[in-house]
């Protein structure tokens, strides 16, 4: 039991704001430039003041000349940066539109021949452990077990049940999903199975003793097995790990599919 | 009555868990990963309940998160139902009335039933045994736990007393020494 009502109160807050920093600092880099920015607005002032003290002190009299040089060297530098980020910032964007259409060309020439059904994510696993997703759509819509689902840029996974109106999908990252691939150029047979490690790597298995993987090679599904259609876009190689034995050597996909943003998904009718 | 109106009360707790779980756990995350809620809640039950409410209540809200969500009936049906027992066995040997009993059991019950879940698939589906990133998750999930069980623990406590007065009477007389 709390020793009193308040410090159980106070102890809940503290506990939740310190639950609030660990989610924010254990996610990514995206909210660090807003605190750095208050840390920084906090510290500066009393550090320029220290600063200006313990020169003057040390009797260091060019520190003002010096330091409006540097101030108007800063300007310049930082207007330049800045042209060049800029023209840096459109030529990505070009290139990342170039990209994206390049990929909705190649899948309207892939998927074209397939008949697919559109559906939207509904539900995302609660485990940390396995990664099924629930989509919007069933037997109503045409659905069923064993169906291939894909999304903008690649493979998704198969339906494993079926109800109604929702359709149990098991996607290639999770960690019972096998996928028999080829590797575009070499057309390699390769298994990919889904890693705890990563929302977005697959590992590469059972590769051939005397297949070549390239980094950077495109990843398609083989056809093999019978559940994926052969030639679905899966993702690309992002490093080969060498082992002593030449068997047990594996290769990490990165998949085309970002399931942390996974909204529409298509299911293709192959029956 | 009043055990119709807890038991009603459970069930509606058992879906905003699973709101809570699904929605703002899957994005209020400690490096990727989530914690479960469903864990803290049939220990819950199991500790404050009836003999029996925790193993029966676990054997239920693990059959209903398997049609809902999982990929294999009976996983987490197996899993929570094991701990609903567990926590009726931490009942009859552990005193509830420390904040860190609690947190240890919760500890405890969170790694018994993810291990127990783990080898299921692992036997049922054969999958990668990666005990590294296994370990990596588990330990951040039990951290998670325990900083939820610390948040909600007077919630818990009062609610447990409620429970447990109701179906147990007052005849435990261990927690007024």
């Amino acid at each position: 039991m709390y020793r009193s009502k308040k410090a159980g109160i106070i102890g809940i807050v503290i506990t939740i704001i310190i639950l609030i920093f660990i989610v924010i600092f254990s996610n990514g880099d995206s909210n660090n430039t807003f605190f750095e920015n208050i840390a920084s607005n906090l510290v500066m002032p009393i550090q320029n003041g220290l600063t200006y003290l313990k020169n003057q002190l040390s009797g260091n009299d060019t520190f003002f000349t010096d330091i409006n040089k540097l101030n108007e060297e800063n300007e310049e530098l930082k207007q330049k940066n800045s042209q060049l980020e800029q023209s840096l910032r459109e030529l990505e964007n070009i290139k990342t539109e170039n990209e994206t259409l390049k990929e909705y060309l190649n899948l309207t020439e892939k998927y074209g021949e397939y008949k697919t059904i559109p559906g939207y994510v509904i539900n995302k696993d609660i485990s940390n452990y396995s990664k099924t997703i629930v989509i919007s759509i069933g037997k109503k819509d045409g659905v069923e077990e064993q169906m291939t689902v894909i999304g903008d840029k690649g493979l998704v996974g198969h339906v494993i049940s079926v109800t109604d109106s929702t359709a149990k999908v098991q996607t290639i990252i999770d960690t019972a999903s096998s996928v028999s691939c080829s590797m575009s150029t070499t057309k390699d047979s390769i298994v990919c199975k889904g890693t705890l490690d990563d929302m977005s790597l697959l590992r590469a298995m059972y590769i051939p003793t005397e297949a070549n993987i390239i980094q950077g090679d495109s990843i398609e599904t083989s056809g093999l097995g019978g559940i994926y259609p052969k030639g679905i876009h899966i993702g690309t190689v992002k490093k080969v790990t060498n082992t002593q034995n030449l068997t047990d050597r594996y290769a990490l996909i990165e998949t085309a599919v970002d399931f942390n943003k996974l909204d529409t998904v298509l299911v293709i009718n192959n029956k | 009555m009043r055990k119709v109106i807890i038991n009603i009360a459970l069930i509606i707790t058992t879906i905003i868990l699973y709101i809570l779980q699904a929605n703002l756990f899957n994005w209020f995350t400690i490096a990727g990963v989530m914690p479960n809620l469903f864990v803290i809640f049939i220990l819950f039950i199991g500790l404050f309940g009836s003999k029996t409410m925790g193993t029966i209540y676990g054997l239920t809200v693990g059959l209903f998160l398997d049609f809902v969500i999982g990929a294999r009936i009976g996983v987490n049906c197996l899993g929570l139902g094991i701990i609903g027992f567990l926590a009726m066995i931490f009942d009859k040997n552990f005193s509830k009335d420390s904040r860190m009993t609690i947190m240890v059991m919760v500890m405890v019950a969170t790694i018994i039933f993810e291990v127990i879940v783990y080898l299921i698939n692992y036997i049922i589906v054969s999958i990668n045994v990666e005990i590294i990133n296994f370990i990596r998750i588990l330990a951040i999930e039990v951290l998670y736990n325990v900083i939820l069980t610390i948040i909600t623990y007077p919630i818990i406590q009062k609610a447990g007393y409620y429970i447990e007065n109701e179906y147990k009477g007052n005849k435990i007389l261990t927690r007024y020494f």
